[in-house]
């Protein structure tokens, strides 16, 4: 398949002199979910952010053949949607039924048009009926999923979630699986940046492991990078440690949906 | 559409919004003689009570929160005010001299800020927020203030809750130091929770952008005008002319220009 983003040389320093980026380059083919992993503070976020045009970094960015620049930057947007890691940010209008259709409204859609991809986007991550409450009255969980709604509006063909995961309960977070495994079945693209192992051995079809020098040292798919112990532990996505078993001490690595022998 | 929802719940918010306005301007705008000329207005809001199904415990303990402020603001008038002395009091060397003048305005300015606020708290009741803004653009009040009130609405609460999360933080670490340095730490919290907004800010700007947006908050435009909001309207405005004429029939302003006037009424 044709891949649908290019990134090549993509450097990245903070105003405060910080590198942010350091020589990224990698491809993401169409429909297919992509899983970024990496340590806190690896510039996996960073990346995001230069992908969908707010920070400016040296490099070449191409989304379905568009470079990314100013003229094209519109269209991009209109392909490819971010969901911000604080739901709060995502929802800054009065009720969620807002929130969901201001992006649609903002790309000049008839209103017949916005309420159908409205009800549809909430209905998919199972919030049907929560068009009229206020956003800040829902649960942390309701809101990640209505975060997720407002950008599903729009109808984009590559998602963005950063951490998506984060601070939720393992009911929730099956929940959010699941409408992940709905939108893979849709055959849209999804880039997921996180630190979650489990979500990554749920969903991803590829890995993409940015180490401390803040750039990826691996892409390969699920059973090879998360196989790859050496790989992991060097850049802080595992830790070794020491627990028992009845009579057994030992120490082995620690990482979540992996069963080891005794 | 709700059948448990009144008749004042069903109307555009639009419609609220004017009718109760224009109520306000009424009540607060024209001269009044004797306070018994207020209680037409109190006759309107009763009736606008009623339609509004809302329980006379929860208009009550919503208006007793609100009274002492009024009381507060409304309590120095009589002091200022020069006329007649009605009353004075000696503290010391200062003489206050209560003007009968002045008792009365603060009974006018009272009784009209509490009809207000009377019907303030109804219309709070009978309109939700987010309906209230989307109708104040409608009606095309200025965008910036109707998206700066949107905006308000939104996080002054996830602002509140920050600020008690730093409060806290501090509380669970602090075991009494000297006043001066409490001082320092309430000023570095409130730096903190200003850097906190202005980034938080810049977020939220970047998630509007990403979702298309261009300085334009477009809304579905869900509310149409009924009959029955021309009829409520209508009827509200015919009331307030009949208020307002009555009164400045009493006051006399009118009969010097034009005897005739109310008698062919």
């Amino acid at each position: 398949m044709a891949s649908i983003i290019k990134v090549s040389n993509l450097n990245y320093c903070y105003p405060d002199g910080t590198i942010g980026l350091n020589d990224v380059s990698f491809e993401v083919k169409e429909g297919e979910t992509l899983v970024i992993i990496g340590a806190n503070g690896t510039g996996k976020s960073t990346l995001f952010l230069n992908l969908i045009g707010i920070l400016e970094g040296s490099g070449n960015i191409e989304v379905m053949g568009l470079a990314l620049n100013k003229n094209n930057l519109k269209n991009i947007r209109k392909i490819m949607g971010m969901v911000f890691q604080s739901p709060d940010e995502q929802l800054f209008c009065p009720t969620v039924m807002d929130d969901v259709t201001f992006g649609p409204l903002n790309l000049g859609w008839n209103n017949d048009l916005v309420t159908k991809a409205s009800e549809k986007a909430l209905e998919l991550v199972g919030l049907e009926g929560f068009g009229t409450r206020t956003s800040y009255h829902l649960s942390f969980g309701e809101k990640k999923r209505a975060a997720i709604a407002t950008v599903l509006s729009m109808e984009p063909r590559i998602l963005l979630l950063d951490e998506p995961t984060s601070g939720l309960d393992p009911r929730s977070t099956s929940m959010f699986i699941n409408i992940l495994y709905t939108l893979k079945s849709q055959g849209k693209t999804l880039l997921i940046v996180t630190h979650d192992l489990f979500l990554t051995q749920e969903v991803a079809d590829r890995v993409l492991v940015f180490s401390e020098e803040k750039k990826p040292v691996a892409i390969g798919n699920y059973n090879e990078i998360l196989n790859n112990y050496d790989l992991l532990l060097r850049n802080n996505l595992v830790h070794q440690h020491r627990h028992r078993h009845d009579e057994v001490i030992h120490e082995h690595e620690h990482r979540h949906g992996y069963i080891h022998k005794h | 559409m709700k059948f448990t929802e009144s008749i004042l719940e069903r109307l555009d918010p639009r419609t609220k919004i004017i009718s109760f306005l224009l109520i306000i301007l009424c009540l607060i705008l024209f001269p009044v003689k004797s306070v018994k000329d207020y209680g037409l207005f109190f006759l309107l809001i009763l009736v606008i009570a009623l339609l509004s199904r809302v329980t006379p415990k929860q208009i009550l303990k919503k208006l007793i929160l609100l009274i002492p402020f009024i009381l507060f603001i409304t309590m120095l008038i009589p002091f200022f005010k020069e006329g007649h002395t009605y009353w004075s009091i000696k503290i010391g060397k200062l003489e206050l001299d209560i003007a009968y003048e002045g008792i009365q305005t603060f009974i006018k300015i009272f009784i009209k800020s509490s009809l207000s606020i009377l019907l303030i708290v109804i219309a709070s009741f009978t309109i939700t927020f987010s309906d209230f803004l989307k109708g104040l653009e409608m009606l095309h009040f200025p965008r910036l203030l109707v998206m700066l009130m949107s905006f308000m609405y939104r996080y002054i609460f996830v602002l509140l809750d920050e600020a008690k999360r730093l409060m806290r933080a501090r509380s669970i670490r602090y075991f009494g130091s000297r006043y001066i340095e409490q001082f320092k730490i309430i000023g570095y919290i409130i730096g903190i929770l200003f850097i906190r907004t202005f980034e938080r800010a810049e977020k939220i700007y970047s998630a509007m952008i990403t979702r298309g947006f261009n300085g334009e908050v477009p809304c579905i435009k869900c509310f149409k005008f009924s009959y029955f909001d021309i009829l409520f309207l209508s009827s509200i405005i015919i009331f307030l002319m009949f208020i307002v004429s009555g009164l400045f029939h009493k006051m006399g302003y009118l009969n010097i220009n034009n005897p005739n006037i109310w008698q062919a009424l």
